[in-house]
């Protein structure tokens, strides 16, 4: 049943009263209807009888009158009787009217008015008679006239009359008066019922107001409620009036000062909003406006400044409105600072990044996913590296296939995963195949991954070449063997101590030198191996250098005295290392036996002494030859000169001539002496090895050559750029020999060239001088590098034959090589490298 | 015989030969009769520091330039050197290195003591007549020596 609202039921109730007052009207309208009939009756009733009294009183005036004037004779007492003639029409007219309605009555009335109007014809008739016939006539006539009887039959009419009147009277009286009652007992219903509603009514609207009344001091606390929701809020919630396109703010949640700073009135600016949009953000988030009014509301995040000028990222969530019409109205929103959710994103999605870049960057673990079946989900760096298959290749393949034929025959990846499933963990180290068919040795982990309710969503596989470390393995193994069987073939003695210096190892080579056996030794004090003099030193420095680490003999090379098992010393050379074992220092020594070396060294000692003195001496020679073999040259060109000088007019042209060639001969002497001592120089100079520029150095000595020659003309062509390492001096002296003589040799060439060059030889660099002058018979080239080897005459060109033995010195110094081609008249070039 | 007072130029030189040729050339040049030649290392030392075989050698006149060879007897040219570059009065006397060798050791410790030149002698006599001459020249006519 559908409950009726409270102002329908409001209604519904003062209908009722309504309907019920008007009853109530109703019936006490027809109660003073009834009592006005009822008054109105008993006027009627008395007017009747009013009206009867009268007329039978006016009948007992005109009988007294009669009487009086029959009587009297007198006619003045007839008065009454002429005004009763008069009356008594308009009486029983009257009476008439009044009892139209009641026919009895009009019968009553017609006897009575004929009664009347009997008895008036009998006065008549008196008064006629006294008139007449004197008192007596009268007085028979009154007395015989039956008078008396006729008033009574009247009176007893009007008496009829007023009864019936009288009956009516109470007949209508008491139907008015049970109608009176009823219209009463309606009023007093009518009024107490009304009474009734009315306090029904006032107890529902006094009810109803107290409910209101709740309501809203319940609304009053709910808004206050509200007002602090928003104010601690940590959404400020904003409304916007729409006309048309465009948005203008109209209210806003207090709580934006304190979220943004910004005044309660700021916000309400029509381009605050705009205005406080990030630079970066403002056309994105302005592009996404019509949305709202196409999909009645948006949601979106921006950057936005507060009113401290920092940028806040901001959630916005706007709802569109619109009237009945269809127009947009209104836009509401909430708006949330979601700066810290941004930068908890941020800082998550840096660190999966993070993550992710690690994985991806961990190059030596192949570490990758598999979904529950074994299929491979994720590939990392390192998985390509080790496994050659690149990510998009092998995401989505079985992982089987990373298994050896053998493996997968025999289940091992279907076992591998159910053991990891099982036990969480599965590790192994076996072959496995990369991508090429190549095996490797793999270092295996498998995780099984599981969701938060335990169910098993995949694997981690963490899979590591282990091939290296195996082949080290193995190297170990094999350097240990070697250095075992080093150690048992080799010549020396390698023995090993502990820190108390007790022999623990002691090797064939040792035992050949010093003559004990392995079985005699082990366990042994090193100093056995020692003469007497040499033990409390070899204690003193085992026990310092064990408690300070001061090291005078672990890892150098010294010399030594040992002890054979027969007593006899000799000299050694001994190597000493260290090293930890463990908490343990030990040692091992080399020993080797040096008397042999010993000798040899002396014997070499010996030779280097002589041979000390054999260069020394030479030195002298040189010096003397440089200082004293000189002097006599320059005495006998000097004096030759004198002689040409001072006695000239007593020599004949041939004494002249050979007074010429004394000095001629003397010259050539000194440079030839020059020369030699050149080249003793450039085997005795001290090398100074440096960057040379040979072009820079070519094209000086080039120089000079044509400034000393002036006359002559030769072509240069230095290439640019021939940097070497070298000794500068013994350069200049190699690039000056050769020059001067590809100058000398192409003396009589019209058009001399000469070229300084590099070229490529057996992959090395070679270096050559080339002139286009006399050249050389190839057949002689062997002699071309000795010294005083010539190949031509001093007629032809002079020079001493020592220049290209001191450059083919110099070339070997620096442990080069220098070669020539040439041809007669064809030229030739000097090659060397370095 | 050579006025002691007059002594421009020293020659220390042992070998006669050379002396005389150098002399020789000298002479053209008209500086003979100023040149005084001491045989050995230790005649020259004499010279200067007056205590030995040279009674006439007034100390206080000093040559304008010394003429040095290195290999001398008794007393070798680098030492002689050395002792006059050592003493305050001889200091400032030019010393030119007049040999014949031509050898690197020699030439550095030379001009490390303090020589003022280092000429080696040539064979050719017109050239070496030629080279005595112009340091004769030089150091007599041309250097300013300081007062």
């Amino acid at each position: 049943m559908t409950r009726l609202t409270l102002e329908r039921r409001i209604e519904i109730g003062f209908a009722i009263a309504v309907v019920i007052i008007l009853a109530v009207g109703a019936a006490a309208l027809r109660s003073t209807a009834a009592t006005v009939e009822s008054a109105r009756w008993v006027a009627h009733t008395l007017e009747v009888r009013g009206e009867l009294e009268a007329t039978f009183a006016d009948l007992i005036y005109a009988e007294t009158a009669v009487r009086g004037y029959v009587i009297t004779g007198d006619t003045t007492y007839l008065a009454p009787y002429d005004s009763a003639l008069a009356s008594l029409g308009g009486l029983l007219a009257g009476l008439r009217a009044l009892t139209a309605d009641n026919q009895a009555q009009l019968k009553r009335l017609d006897s009575l008015a004929a009664l009347v109007a009997v008895r008036l014809e009998r006065f008549r008739w008196t008064v006629e008679t006294r008139r007449a016939g004197g008192p007596s006539a009268a007085g028979r006539a009154v007395i015989g006239g039956r008078g008396k009887e006729l008033m009574q039959l009247i009176h007893g009419l009007v008496g009829q009359m007023e009864d019936e009147e009288g009956r009516l009277l109470a007949q209508r009286s008491a139907t008015l008066q049970s109608k009176a009652r009823l219209a009463r007992f309606a009023a007093w219903g009518g009024a107490l019922v009304a009474v009734t509603l009315a306090l029904i009514a006032g107890a529902l609207i006094s009810r109803e107001l107290a409910g209101r009344r709740r309501a809203e001091v319940a609304l009053g606390e709910t808004q206050t409620r509200f007002r602090q929701v928003l104010a601690s809020s940590t959404a400020v919630i904003y409304a916007n009036t729409v006309s048309g396109t465009t948005f203008a703010p109209s209210w806003v949640s207090e709580n934006v000062t304190r979220i943004t700073g910004y005044g309660i009135d700021e916000p309400l600016r029509p381009t605050w909003w705009i205005d406080n949009l990030h630079p970066d953000d403002r056309a994105r988030v302005l592009a996404e406006m019509p949305a709202l009014l196409a999909n009645e509301q948006l949601t979106t995040e921006y950057r936005f400044r507060y009113k401290d000028g920092t940028y806040h990222w901001v959630h916005d969530e706007a709802r569109l409105l619109r009237s009945a019409a269809g127009t947009p109205v209104e836009v509401f929103g909430s708006w949330v600072d979601i700066t810290d959710r941004r930068r908890a994103e941020e800082t998550l999605r840096v660190s999966e990044e993070r993550f992710r870049l690690l994985l991806g960057s961990v190059r030596d673990y192949a570490i990758y996913m598999l979904d529950p079946t074994g299929h491979v989900v994720s590939w990392n760096a390192g998985a390509e590296q080790i496994k050659g298959y690149r990510a998009e290749e092998i995401i989505g393949q079985h992982f089987s296939r990373f298994y050896t034929a053998e493996d997968v025959a025999a289940g091992k990846p279907e076992a591998a995963l159910r053991a990891a499933a099982a036990q969480g963990r599965y590790e192994e180290e076996n072959w496995r195949l990369r991508k090429d068919g190549s095996r490797f040795w793999a270092d295996v982990v498998i995780g099984a991954v599981q969701d938060e309710r335990g169910a098993l969503v995949g694997f981690a596989k963490v899979t590591r070449d282990l091939t290296e470390r195996q082949r080290a393995e193995e190297a170990l193994r094999a350097s240990e063997e070697r250095f075992r069987i080093l150690a048992v073939t080799a010549n020396d003695a390698i023995i090993s101590a502990d820190s108390r210096g007790d022999i623990t190892y002691f090797n064939p080579g040792a035992e050949r030198i010093f003559g004990y056996a392995l079985e005699e030794v082990t366990g042994k004090p090193l100093t056995v191996l020692m003469p007497e003099r040499f033990r409390d030193a070899h204690r003193t420095g085992l026990a310092r250098y064990l408690a300070t680490g001061e090291a005078r003999v672990v890892g150098k090379t010294v010399e030594l005295a040992g002890r054979k098992k027969d007593g006899t010393e000799f000299p050694l050379e001994l190597s000493l290392a260290s090293w930890r074992h463990g908490p343990e220092v030990a040692f091992t020594a080399i020993i080797r036996d040096i008397t042999e070396r010993k000798r040899v060294e002396d014997t070499l000692r010996r030779h280097t002494a002589q041979l000390e003195v054999a260069n020394a001496e030479l030195d002298a020679f040189a010096y003397s030859v440089s200082h004293d073999l000189r002097a006599p040259l320059r005495g006998i060109d000097g004096f030759s000169q004198a002689l040409l000088e001072d006695y000239a007019e007593r020599l004949d042209v041939t004494g002249k001539d050979y007074l010429a060639r004394v000095r001629s001969a003397s010259q050539r002497m000194a440079t030839l002496i020059d020369d030699l001592l050149n080249l003793s120089r450039v085997t005795r100079h001290q090398m100074h090895v440096a960057g040379v520029d040979l072009s820079a150095l070519a094209r000086g000595i080039a120089t000079d050559l044509q400034k000393g020659d002036p006359e002559r003309r030769a072509e240069f062509i230095i290439a640019p750029g021939l940097q070497v390492q070298a000794d500068p001096g013994l350069m200049r002296v190699v690039l000056q020999n050769l020059l001067e003589n590809a100058w000398k040799f192409t003396g009589k060439r019209p058009h001399a060239r000469i070229e300084v060059g590099s070229a490529t030889h057996d992959g090395r660099p070679a270096y050559f001088v080339r002139d286009n002058g006399a050249g050389f018979d190839m057949t002689y080239v062997h002699k071309l590098f000795g010294a005083f080897q010539r190949l031509h005459g001093a007629q032809e060109f002079d020079g001493t034959g020592v220049g290209l033995a001191t450059v083919q010195r110099v070339i070997h110094r620096h442990g080069g090589r220098v070669w020539a081609e040439g041809a007669v008249d064809g030229g030739a070039t000097f090659y060397f490298t370095l | 015989m050579t006025d002691m007072q007059q002594v421009e130029i020293l020659l220390v030189e042992d070998n006669p030969t050379d002396a005389e040729l150098t002399l020789r050339a000298f002479k053209a040049r008209n500086f003979a009769n100023q040149v005084f030649v001491a045989r050995d290392g230790a005649e020259a030392l004499d010279f200067f520091f007056g205590d030995g075989s040279h009674p006439l050698r007034d100390i206080g006149v000093v040559p304008k330039v010394v003429l040095l060879d290195l290999k001398l007897p008794k007393v070798d040219g680098l030492e002689v050197l050395r002792r006059l570059k050592a003493d305050e009065r001889t200091r400032t006397i030019p010393v030119v290195i007049l040999t014949s060798s031509r050898e690197e050791p020699d030439i550095a410790a030379a001009y490390r003591l303090g020589a003022n030149s280092y000429i080696v002698k040539p064979v050719d006599f017109e050239a070496f007549a030629r080279a005595v001459s112009e340091v004769g020249l030089y150091w007599l006519l041309l250097n300013e020596p300081p007062r």
